[in-house]
């Protein structure tokens, strides 16, 4: 008995139909992400990737040996075709966003990712690996079938319902599973560390020159409130891993974690690993809600755009 | 009971075969998410375990093939405790030196240190000594970018400088004296710089 309720509770969690949207607009952030990525990396492209880069192909595979799927491992080592993976992968992670050809422009974009990653592992950091492992489920999802322009060939073409079909979310699942992990695996890190148990990792990160952006306020860099802080990361990351689960405490947990991903990207420069992680939160927004909030910034543009349209008038 | 129709049959048929293919998809589909479910579990969360650790040497060839390795230790088990950067000596042929700066993200404008946080990255990798195999590699791409077909490079020297972050308790000052090492000499070759 328990196990048949065991059963349905997993056939429900994994294969109930739900609304593609969350996992629609997922994509979309997913791969502007991606092209935001390429963009900051395009002015060094070819010192982190190329035939004559900072890490060459051949200490790569010394330093980090086995075989890997590394398409920048089999092209013809010149700076043309390392330029030329640049401009495909960047034209497919386009195609991505707008949601065209959508899921050969998953597998081309987890491709292109991976390979990226695995010619030079020494200059990416959580937010590329978080995009990596989620874009591998994102090639299994139905990432196009809203918010897109698939959608929208199929129903000019008389194939779509002009109502969204609900799908099966298991891999939409696998990437919440994913961002659960991060926060629960970081926060089963730090507590084997002496500074975040006694509550000191902060007073360290924030004395860290090369990561400072903007300046922080002197009374939220004294030790107390640092050692509070210190803390606190620690309980919302275990939250953020486990409790995210239970729907009563799911919204708080991610207005929680939003502040707080927020005020790093304001206070440290790790280019992009916050928008990376954050990108998944929408997967844990019911569609229902992601509508209200799309129906209510609608009406507020709208009586933005009205009276700017009867001035006009 | 209705008489069976010629058609009755095949149609059964069909009907049955389309169940047993979605039978079949959908276990395949349940095997992918426990073995992810497992294998990303066992990988990422840090344990001592011996049946653990042996079962990621068994998985290891395929999460690094496949691109699913990960691991989530920012600032973890302890951030770094001293601000550090990197420079290089170049030494070229007539004797000269130059002083090349690795970029340092707290001298950069904020659009600048956008764009080359990835040398923050490089640089803490770089400390590393278990990949001391790129520091020669460093050393070559350094020599390339002061390359003077006149009065080539002949060394490069690598230079790390170092300050300890004083912990709270300990005082008013924030950080101890600037330290510094010469962690790596590398004479250039003719063909590291073509």
């Amino acid at each position: 008995m328990r196990l048949r309720s065991l059963v349905d509770a997993w056939n429900r969690f994994f294969f109930a139909p739900q609304s593609p949207v969350p996992i629609g607009l997922f994509r979309a952030i997913y791969g502007t992400l991606v092209i935001a990525t390429l963009v900051l990396l395009r002015p060094d492209w070819l010192a982190w990737y190329g035939p004559h880069a900072w890490v060459s192909l051949s200490t790569m595979h010394q330093l980090e040996p086995g075989m890997r799927l590394n398409l920048l491992a089999v092209l013809p080592q010149t700076n043309a075709w390392v330029e030329a993976f640049f401009w495909v992968f960047l034209a497919s992670a386009i195609l991505l966003t707008a949601g065209l050809f959508t899921r050969l422009n998953s597998v081309i974009v987890f491709i292109c990712l991976a390979s990226m990653q695995q010619r030079n592992l020494y200059i990416t950091h959580g937010g590329d690996t978080f995009l990596r492992v989620a874009g591998f489920f994102l090639m299994f999802a139905p990432a196009g079938a809203a918010l897109s322009v698939d959608r929208l060939i199929r129903i000019w073409r008389g194939k779509g319902d002009s109502q969204l079909q609900p799908r099966r979310p298991w891999a939409q699942r696998m990437i919440q599973f994913e961002l659960a992990v991060m926060y629960f695996a970081s926060f089963c890190w730090k507590i084997q560390g002496l500074p975040w148990v006694q509550g000191t990792a902060l007073y360290y990160v924030y004395h860290l020159s090369e990561f400072q952006r903007f300046p922080v306020p002197q009374w939220l860099l004294r030790p107390t409130i640092l050692k509070l802080g210190t803390w606190f990361a620690l309980v919302l990351e275990f939250s953020l891993g486990v409790l995210i689960w239970v729907k009563e405490f799911r919204y708080v947990l991610l207005s929680l974690g939003l502040l707080f991903h927020l005020s790093l990207e304001y206070s440290i420069n790790v280019p992009l690993f916050q928008w990376d992680v954050l990108s998944a939160y929408v997967l844990f927004i019911d569609a229902a809600d992601l509508e209200r909030a799309w129906n209510w910034i609608r009406s507020r543009l709208s009586r933005v755009a009205l009276p700017v349209t009867a001035q006009r008038l | 009971m209705a008489p069976e129709t010629p058609e009755a049959e095949p149609a059964f048929n069909r009907s049955n075969q389309t169940r047993w293919l979605q039978g079949a998809k959908r276990t395949a589909i349940n095997v992918f998410l426990i073995f992810y479910l497992v294998v990303i579990s066992a990988w990422c969360i840090p344990s001592t375990s011996a049946l653990i650790l042996r079962f990621r040497e068994r998985i290891r060839p395929y999460m690094v093939w496949s691109g699913m390795f990960q691991s989530w230790d920012m600032f973890s088990p302890k951030p770094e405790s001293a601000n550090s950067y990197f420079e290089a000596i170049v030494i070229y042929k007539d004797g000269s030196s130059q002083l090349w700066p690795f970029p340092r993200m707290e001298l950069l404008s904020l659009t600048r240190r956008y764009f080359k946080e990835r040398y923050r990255k490089f640089e803490q990798n770089l400390q590393d000594r278990d990949d001391a195999a790129l520091w020669p590699d460093a050393a070559r791409y350094i020599a390339r970018l002061n390359a003077n077909p006149s009065n080539p490079a002949q060394r490069v020297m690598l230079v790390i400088r170092w300050s300890d972050i004083i912990p709270p308790a300990a005082g008013t000052s924030d950080h101890g004296p600037w330290n510094v090492d010469v962690f790596y000499n590398y004479v250039v070759q003719p063909e590291d710089l073509q």
